[in-house]
């Protein structure tokens, strides 16, 4: 942490408020971290069992998932403090059919701050 | 004089950052295996390299060996072409689960919708992609006839992401020199942000050829073409940390040259070599990850990378900028190490008066 503020200030002195993003001629920008780790499992609300094939994505967004055998998903999308994730049941044939469903997530700042934010959704789907 | 006194103080931060040379960043030569076959390569990849893959797990191992990784600690995946590892998803998150990021340099041809998506699921953070000319310019250096076609598709992807820290990069030769407006042109209406330029090499494939390679006075002109582009900010232009630019230092980067090889960078090469950039000499080796523990090697090794002075040789010896340029990057040391292959400086030096 010492080191930390000594090499800022020196830096800073260098009156180039970049001496610390780098990156190596041959690799790419640094990362900055801005995203967040959404994962979770669905299940149906009737039997409690997990449902595969079931489509998450993001609102406005490109981003989807299915979600796997055990009803399981993991997508890390943007940092923001409010996401709207999106359940669609697009597996007809191997599911009975699900009702789409809308969560509207927020997330609180301790969260969005923390060095590997994320958060978890357990998911319940009615019947259609 | 103020630039004699902030060249000064960043010769003072340099100092401290080598001293306690914290690991920024982490080149992984995941793959030597290339889906193109391009002129200018350094690392003579092609489509069935020598070496496997480097298994997932062994990498880990490797990674789990470091203490504390620093806040914006980066897994680069390079090659060969990072993309052609068919489980690229798995090896992202299994980064992303030990707290650590991870980003990727691609050449584009393998990026597509189903892609973008994949990897922006498995946390990738940062991205670099390669566009070396206009069409017929750049299809002439990747060898290939659909190379710019899917790069372009590649390039509007990653460009509409707001979360991917996103650049391209040209590897300016003789051919696309002239294209560089143009292509600054495209890479606007494309969205990209930022854009870095390179020149190339004399090492792999590229040496023999002398169309990779501007002129003195084109090197000067390019460094106008930066310098120019940067006044106007409506996409990031700068010049690569490759090498040391003297009067252009403060015109073309945002930053002072410092080649932070072996100081910030380290590096896993395909065989488990432990070194900093991939293009650097491999006699540079400094352990290996099937018989030393990576972590180690990178507080106790590395003297070559963090003590410069044995390159005050040959043209650097009698050189009066050695002391911010400190031999140059340190990919232009190779073979005997008498002489650096490329003085960025002096050849600018050889036009000052033109």
């Amino acid at each position: 942490m010492k080191r930390d503020w000594k090499r800022k200030i020196i830096g800073g002195l260098c009156l180039t408020s970049v001496a610390f993003v780098f990156q190596a001629c041959y690799g790419t920008p640094q990362d900055f971290g801005n995203d967040l780790l959404v994962e979770g499992q669905v299940k149906s609300k009737k039997t409690g069992l997990p449902i595969k094939g079931i489509k998450v994505s993001v609102a406005e967004r490109v981003q989807y998932a299915n979600t796997d055998e055990n009803g399981k998903f993991s997508l890390y999308i943007d940092k923001l403090q409010h996401a709207n994730i999106k359940f669609k049941d697009v597996d007809s044939t191997q599911n009975i059919w699900f009702s789409n469903k809308d969560t509207l997530i927020t997330i609180n700042e301790s969260v969005l701050t923390s060095k590997q934010p994320k958060v978890y959704l357990n998911i319940e789907l009615e019947n259609k | 004089m103020v630039t004699m006194l902030k060249q000064a103080l960043f010769r003072v931060f340099r100092k401290f950052e080598t001293k306690h040379h914290e690991l920024n960043y982490l080149f992984w030569e995941c793959t030597t295996r290339c889906n193109l076959n391009c002129r200018h390569c350094g690392s003579d990849c092609s489509k069935d390299s020598f070496y496997k893959d480097m298994p997932l797990d062994d990498f880990l191992k490797a990674l789990d060996t470091i203490e504390s990784p620093s806040e914006n600690f980066t897994v680069v995946l390079t090659g060969g072409e990072p993309l052609l590892r068919k489980e690229i998803e798995l090896c992202g998150r299994e980064i992303r689960k030990r707290g650590m990021r991870w980003s990727m340099v691609s050449n584009g041809y393998l990026y597509n919708n189903e892609k973008h998506i994949s990897l922006l699921n498995a946390g990738l953070g940062a991205l670099t992609i390669s566009i070396d000319g206009l069409e017929s310019s750049h299809n002439w250096l990747r060898n290939n006839d659909k190379s710019f076609e899917r790069v372009d598709i590649a390039i509007g992807l990653a460009a509409s992401s707001s979360r991917l820290n996103f650049d391209v990069v040209t590897c300016v030769n003789k051919r696309n020199f002239q294209e560089l407006e143009e292509i600054r042109t495209y890479l606007i209406q494309k969205g990209v942000k930022a854009w870095r330029l390179f020149t190339i090499v004399p090492i792999g494939r590229a040496k023999e050829d002398d169309e990779m390679f501007l002129t003195d006075h084109q090197f000067r002109e390019l460094m106008d073409f930066i310098s120019e582009s940067r006044t106007r900010k409506d996409i990031d232009v700068k010049f690569s940390c490759e090498g040391f630019v003297g009067e252009y230092e403060s015109k073309v980067r945002d930053s002072n040259f410092f080649c932070r090889a072996g100081i910030n960078i380290g590096s896993i090469l395909i065989d488990g070599s432990i070194s900093a950039c991939p293009n650097i000499d491999r006699t540079f080796s400094q352990g290996n990850i099937y018989k030393d523990n990576f972590f180690s090697v990178w507080q106790t090794k590395y003297e070559l990378f963090r003590d410069r002075s044995w390159t005050k040789t040959g043209k650097c010896a009698e050189c009066k900028d050695y002391k911010n340029c400190q031999g140059n990057g340190f990919h232009y040391w190779h073979g005997e190490k008498k002489n650096v292959l490329v003085c960025h400086n002096e050849r600018l030096k050889k036009t000052t008066n033109c």
